[in-house]
């Protein structure tokens, strides 16, 4: 506090300026002001009029009974804390006047002032997904709702600031609870994080996305294409000599030159307009918005940079950011820094070492941070010593850690990380887009994101759709709907079993416009992509036996047929087929075939082959299927005329007619394969299409095993064990029925028994004991006479009628009979059996009694 | 094996039964007709069935260069012969025939499958040339000797044997021994051989086989270590400097000289021929070194200049690739409109069109052609000049190195002088005191005598010198003006090819357009 005081006067000075400056700035914010029209006034208020509408929370609608303790009540630690607090806001307001009252100590939910620092309560969270910065900002910025401040401009008295575990629980904050809740988290994954208090843009302040550009359309940015400078070799030919006028050349290089700038610089002319619309209206409040964010200093977590995270939208800005316009404090959970630099030009010249005091002024001195680093710090060590201990004298009594948080312990629970949002569903508007979100399961089809790109800014007119599923059974992934062209691309994860990966269509509907890619690798046939129109139809495969890379398909006008019209029976007839192969390098150039075409149609076959390394001709052959008859009626089977062949190097062997006519039956065979093949693509793209709209139509949604929420099957399972257990521990607590709990509550409660008590105690427990079991044999005893006696007047009035009787009631008689004895026998045994164990058992509590814990030192001396 | 036939007379192979089997066992039907049009070559038959034709001696094959398959069962042969041209042979039966020994296989190098079954062999060898073989069938014959199926070792693919049949199979070890000597074989006299089989027979002979294999292994690190050191001399003779490195020279020197044995026994001399060597030897290793190292430059730029040859005309074949890609498509899109033009005015109209635009191909074809050359030639020159260059320079180094070597032995000779003549001074003077052999001390009879023996010593040094210097140096100039001819020619050659191959495509094209023209005029 002493150097505060040393900085006074320097400080004071600056403060005259920029308040000279402010003064002058607000002179021209008035001019300006007086000269907006009509319309700005408008646009002002209704701005204002929004700003207003949401009135804070009240502590009241937060229920503070379940709280505990330590949220209601300052420990005295804590209440020393706040006059160490008080005492320093004095001497800041004392040397600062002009400067705002710093953010100490709010009130939490329960009323109660705390300070700042220890509602950082650091946690580290059970989530691996939380481990990072940006996964820690995004989950934050999702999970909560923001709430605007009560005022954009200055901190209401007064002032509240709520515990994290309350900011979870409920949802929403504004920018001080969000920052709160994320620095907590940060430091608690080990970040060297702080809460910043200070002054932002309009934008940043009011969470105003609209001028930023989605980050799910921001284009990778392409690495630079660093071209390779060729170095000539020594043997390198020469370029053939040029033989145009050079001056000419320059005459036409120059011209191109020109016209190219013009077009460059009315290119920049638009661009520049367009970033005019872009800008923003001029804030009046510009600079007055009070905003809290968190400042990452470099250093620990493998940090190389100091950042600002805005925590209402989980961007990250560099700490010049313009964003950003000033910093009044910092804090973390250990001490609280006032800034003492100026900000004239917003964050743009701030130093982030808070070992420096005089730029950062500290609140408490036990700070961990190590001091500036001076060029002459050695030469002065030993003064620096002898200053320190002077200081640690002076401050001894101020000196104190700051006490622990007073929050519990941060917990998100497993169902909350997942829906992350509130209700599971967030609304973001961006730059010409809009996005949502739902958490996982929420939408029955898998739905988790979906971003609606428009046209412009103003958001009518829709360009392009984008959906992002999950946990879907067929593997969708995304969905693209392009409004302008309506075409639809599907793309699919691995795994589904057409081995589908990218599927883009107009209509659903067979023989129409559409793409198909697949997954190449797991299909047998290698087919990595199908594409269809009307009348045709192209293939292209990857690592093939045969080395086919590519088949295209002429379809000509379906035939009428009027009997039956289904795709199944009358197929389009085929006009041409071309086929593409790979080098296979096992044969020779000459022999192995690079295109083969069969005009249908024509009856034609058309064979070029690959081209040999050192030749730029390559050989073609045409055959031509003609199945003529000769003058003389003999059907001809082969004429030279037949084949046409260009070679680059006749051979000997391929000018026979018989090697002609054997690769000619080939190729016939070749064909009929080819069409058929053709026709099973035909087929599957048939089915793909019917399994599709099957899809379409159930989309189920697949559970992982691991998930014992959602996993039915396990859950069960679970349950019953659970059931299981529960029964389990009924019967054992039944078992372990205290036989001393109704003697023991006759005695004074609380107090210790005497030994006189103890051996009453158990001889009334032994006889009771005794008793219960003469009891019990009683009962048995008076039963087993009440069923005699009854058999015997049984018996007797059978004597009596018998002669009367019918045979239905003799026989009636005669089972009763039978049962009755039946039960006196049972009675009898028990009696035996009981008659034999009562003395065991009697014994057996005796022995108990004797080794019972309380019982125990009583009775010892006894036994 | 005694025959029912052996009254008939021996058959032949002559051409006439070698056309009826070929035209028996050709092409069937439609292309039976097509074939029988045009005649069979002989040399186009893949395989030939010669069985029961009672022939004695194979003969008259050498036609049939790329028989594949060849059958001679069921005849009377007694020599295996006449098979020598018929290299790419893969099949061979030759079972139930009278042969009594292996021979004449040497060139079949990719037979896979031989049948001997049912002949008078005894011994199994003279096959060491059938690297390929897989199945070998030697059933029915006389081999008695369980170790000549050792032999069968040296042929890695062999998978199926069969010797059922053979005396040998009475040993009631021959199983086992066989599955344990030939651990890949997986059929034995046509049976699949069983785990158990194996493990009995490699017990039993394991330790035989682990002597063998052990020899085996022996016998092909030698090899190996000679290939290398083979491989290493080729290196050096490549840079003109075998046996430069060490004391081979050097030693050369003194391996025909006996004047220099005997002088070796006069006293100071052995100091004086120790320091010599170390000198020179170090001399010839610079030489060596220096060698190797302008070896490697030299195919550097041998390299370079291959490689910048190769983009030259990949490019100029790019080039040509392209142009003729867009022609063509220009071409076929030409002759379609031509076929479906009905007046006969506009037919001819567009006929000309086309025979211009194949003209101008072949103008551009043959200026990319005529540039390349002019830019190749530049570019080869420049590439002689360099190599001749660097030839130059590495003849003058080694003649100075060697020039060293020269005053060295000149130096020593002159030293060698001094002692000899030094010590007949103290023999005349009867000073000399020391044991010579009677040879040695023959010498020294008088001084013409001695110089002279000294002298012949030197000049046989310095022949040996020269000599080696001359090797080296015509062998580099023979390696210059070789490679320099030789990419003459290859440009040459290469320029020829293209333009040979512009000149046909042409004239292909010419010819289609033409005939084009004769079936509309038909029609």
């Amino acid at each position: 506090m002493e150097v505060l005081k040393e900085k006074v006067e320097e400080e004071e000075a600056a403060e005259r300026e920029a308040e000279a400056e402010q003064a002058a700035r607000k002179a021209a914010a008035e001019k300006e002001e007086s000269i907006l029209d009509r319309d700005d006034l408008i646009d002002l208020e209704q701005k204002l009029s929004e700003i207003e509408v949401h009135i804070p929370e009240v502590p009241s609608s937060i229920d503070t009974s379940a709280l505990p303790e330590s949220y209601k009540t300052n420990t005295a630690q804590e209440k020393q804390l706040l006059k160490v607090a008080d005492n320093f806001a004095h001497q800041y307001s004392h040397l600062c006047p002009d400067r705002e009252p710093l953010f100490l100590h709010p009130l939490n939910e329960c009323d109660v002032p705390k300070f700042v620092s220890t509602t950082i309560r650091p946690t580290l969270m059970p989530y691996p997904e939380l481990y990072n910065w940006d996964t820690c900002a995004d989950f934050v910025s999702d999970f909560l709702t923001m709430v605007p401040l009560p005022s954009p401009i200055q901190l209401v008295r007064p002032e509240y600031l709520f515990s994290p575990t309350s900011v979870l629980k409920y949802q929403k904050g504004n920018c001080f609870d969000f920052s709160n809740l994320l620095c907590s988290m940060l430091i608690g994954s080990g970040y060297d994080a702080y809460c910043v208090s200070g002054y932002a843009s309009q934008d940043i302040c009011l969470m105003d996305l609209t001028r930023e550009v989605c980050p799910l359309l921001r284009k990778p940015e392409e690495a630079a294409s660093q071209k390779e400078k060729v170095v000539p070799k020594r043997y390198t030919i020469k370029p053939p000599k040029d033989l145009r006028s050079k001056f000419e050349l320059a005459q036409k290089a120059k011209k191109e030159a020109e016209i190219a700038a013009q077009e460059e610089k009315k290119r920049k002319e638009e661009e520049n307009k367009l970033l005019e619309l872009d800008k923003p209206p001029p804030d009046p409040m510009h600079g007055l918005r009070i905003h809290a964010w968190v400042l990452v200093l470099c250093g620990k977590r493998e940090v190389p940079e100091s950042f600002f995270i805005d925590p209402f939208t989980a961007h990250s800005y560099g700490t010049t950011d313009e964003h950003f316009l000033g910093i009044e404090s910092i804090w973390n959970h250990k001490n609280y820094w006032i800034n003492m630099q100026d900000c004239w030009n917003g964050c743009k010249d701030l130093i982030f070492d808070l070992g420096d005091p005089v730029r950062w002024e500290f609140m408490l001195f036990g700070t961990d941070k190590p001091y500036l680093t001076m060029a002459d710090q050695e030469e002065e060590e030993e003064a620096a010593d002898e200053d320190d201990i002077e200081i640690l004298d002076k401050e001894e009594d101020k000196n104190f850690d700051m006490p622990l948080s007073w929050v519990e312990q941060i917990y998100i629970s497993a169902k909350d990380f997942e829906s992350r949002c509130p209700q599971g569903r967030k609304v973001i508007q961006y730059k010409q887009c809009k996005l949502e979100k739902w958490a996982p399961y929420l939408n029955g089809n898998g739905l988790v994101t979906r971003l609606t790109i428009y046209e412009n800014a103003d958001c009518r007119k829709v360009v392009e759709v984008k959906e992002w599923y999950e946990n879907r059974e067929d593997f969708l992934e995304m969905r693209r709907v392009d409004k302008t062209t309506h075409l639809t691309t599907e793309y699919f994860k691995p795994g589904h079993f057409l081995a589908l990966r990218e599927h883009t269509y107009k209509t659903m509907a067979p023989e129409t416009d559409r793409s198909m890619e697949f997954y190449y690798d797991t299909r047998v046939d290698g087919l990595e992509k199908r594409t269809e129109t009307p009348n045709s139809m192209t293939e292209y495969y990857k690592d093939r036996a045969d080395y086919l890379v590519y088949r295209h398909v002429d379809y000509g006008i379906r035939l009428k047929k009027f009997s039956l019209n289904s795709p199944d029976t009358n197929p389009r007839p085929m006009l041409k087929i071309t086929e593409r192969f790979d080098r296979n390098l096992s044969k020779l150039a000459d022999d192995d075939v690079a295109e083969r075409i069969f005009v249908v149609s024509d009856e034609r076959i058309q064979l070029r082959y690959h081209c040999r390394d050192d030749y730029i001709t390559t050989s073609k052959r045409e055959f031509l299927k003609r199945n003529d008859v000769d003058n003389k009626g003999n059907k001809i089977i082969m004429t030279p005329d037949m084949c046409v062949t260009y070679e680059v190097e006749p051979r000997e062997h391929t000018k026979k007619l018989l090697f002609q006519y054997e690769m000619m039956m080939n190729l016939k065979n070749e064909e009929k394969i080819s069409k058929h093949q053709v026709w099973e693509s035909e087929l599957e793209v048939l089915e793909i299409l019917k399994t599709r709209e099957e899809e379409e139509d159930t989309h189920n949604l697949t559970v992982s095993i691991y998930d014992t929420t959602r996993n039915e099957k396990s859950k069960g399972q679970r349950e019953a064990l659970e059931r299981q257990a529960q029964e389990e521990h009924m019967r054992q607590v039944e078992a372990e029925l205290d036989y001393l709990a109704p003697f023991l509550v006759q005695l004074p409660p609380g107090e210790k028994l005497t030994r006189w008590q103890a051996l009453r105690l158990k001889d009334e427990c032994l006889n009771d004991f005794k008793q219960r079991l003469i009891d019990k044999a009683n009962l048995i005893q008076t039963r087993f006479e009440k069923e005699t006696q009854e058999l015997q007047k049984k018996q007797q009035w059978y004597q009596e009628n018998q002669v009367t009787m019918t045979l239905e009631d003799e026989e009636s008689y005669l089972t009763y009979c039978s049962q009755a004895m039946f039960r006196i026998r049972i009675l009898e045994q028990r009696l035996n059996r009981h008659k034999e164990l009562a003395p065991q058992k009697y014994l057996a509590l005796e022995e108990k009694l004797y080794k019972d814990p309380r019982l125990i030192e009583y009775l010892k001396v006894f036994v | 094996m005694i025959r029912l036939y052996d009254t008939i007379e021996p058959n032949v192979i002559d051409e006439e039964l070698l056309k009826l089997a070929v035209e028996e066992q050709g092409p069937q039907e439609e292309a039976g007709q097509v074939a029988k049009q045009e005649g069979i070559n002989f040399k186009d038959v893949r395989s030939l069935q010669l069985d029961f034709q009672n022939i004695l001696r194979i003969d008259n094959l050498w036609q049939f260069e790329n028989l594949r398959k060849l059958q001679l069962d069921n005849n009377i042969i007694e020599r295996i012969d006449g098979l020598d041209s018929l290299v790419n042979l893969v099949w061979l039966d030759l079972s139930f025939n009278n042969i009594e020994t292996i021979e004449g296989l040497d060139n079949l190098i990719n037979l896979e499958d031989l049948s001997l079954f049912s002949n008078r062999i005894s011994k199994m060898d003279a096959m060491d040339t059938l690297v390929k073989l897989q199945v070998f069938s030697i059933g029915n014959n006389m081999i008695d000797n369980l170790l000549n199926v050792i032999y069968l070792r040296r042929f890695p693919e062999l998978r199926s044997l069969n010797l059922a049949g053979n005396p040998v199979c009475e040993n009631e070890d021959y199983k086992l021994f066989v599955t344990a000597y030939l651990g890949d074989l997986v059929y034995l006299d046509f049976r699949l051989i069983d785990a158990h089989t194996r493990e009995a027979g490699f017990a039993k002979y394991q330790y035989s086989i682990y002597e063998l294999k052990h020899r085996e292994n022996q016998m092909q690190n030698k090899l190996e270590e000679e290939k290398a050191n083979i491989a290493e001399l080729e290196k050096h003779k490549a840079a003109y400097v075998e046996y430069l490195n060490g004391s081979y020279l050097f030693d050369n020197l003194y391996s025909d000289d006996t004047e220099a044995a005997k002088l070796a026994y006069l006293p100071g001399v052995p100091e004086l021929l120790e320091t010599y060597k170390t000198k020179f030897v170090s001399i010839c290793q610079n030489i060596f070194d220096y060698g190797l190292i302008q070896q490697e430059k030299r195919t550097a730029e041998v390299d370079l200049f291959y490689e910048c040859l190769g983009e030259a005309l990949s490019d100029n074949r790019d080039l040509g690739l392209k142009t003729i890609n867009e022609f063509e498509k220009k071409h076929v899109k030409m002759l379609h409109d031509i076929r479906n033009a009905n007046e006969l005015q506009v037919v001819d109209a567009k006929m000309s069109e086309c025979a211009e635009e194949i003209s101008h191909l072949f103008d551009i074809l043959m200026t990319y052609e005529m540039q390349l050359v002019e830019q190749l030639e530049e570019s080869i020159n420049n590439f002689e000049r360099n190599i001749i260059d660097m030839v130059g320079t590495f003849v003058e180094n080694v003649q100075g190195l060697m020039a060293q070597c020269r005053d060295l032995e000149n130096h020593h000779h002159e030293k060698l002088l001094e002692i000899s003549i030094n010590t007949l001074e103290k023999i005349v003077k009867s000073e000399f005191d020391e044991d010579l052999p009677d040879d040695v001390r023959a010498l020294f009879s008088d001084k013409d005598t001695v110089v002279n023996a000294v002298g012949a010593s030197h000049d046989i040094h310095l022949l040996k010198i020269d000599n080696r210097e001359d090797e080296l140096i015509t062998n580099v100039s023979n390696w210059c003006s070789g490679i320099v001819d030789k990419v003459h020619t290859d440009e040459h050659n290469r320029n020829r090819k293209r333009v040979k191959e512009i000149n046909q495509y042409i004239d292909h094209l010419q010819n289609e357009l033409d005939n084009l023209d004769f079936g509309d005029l038909l029609d």
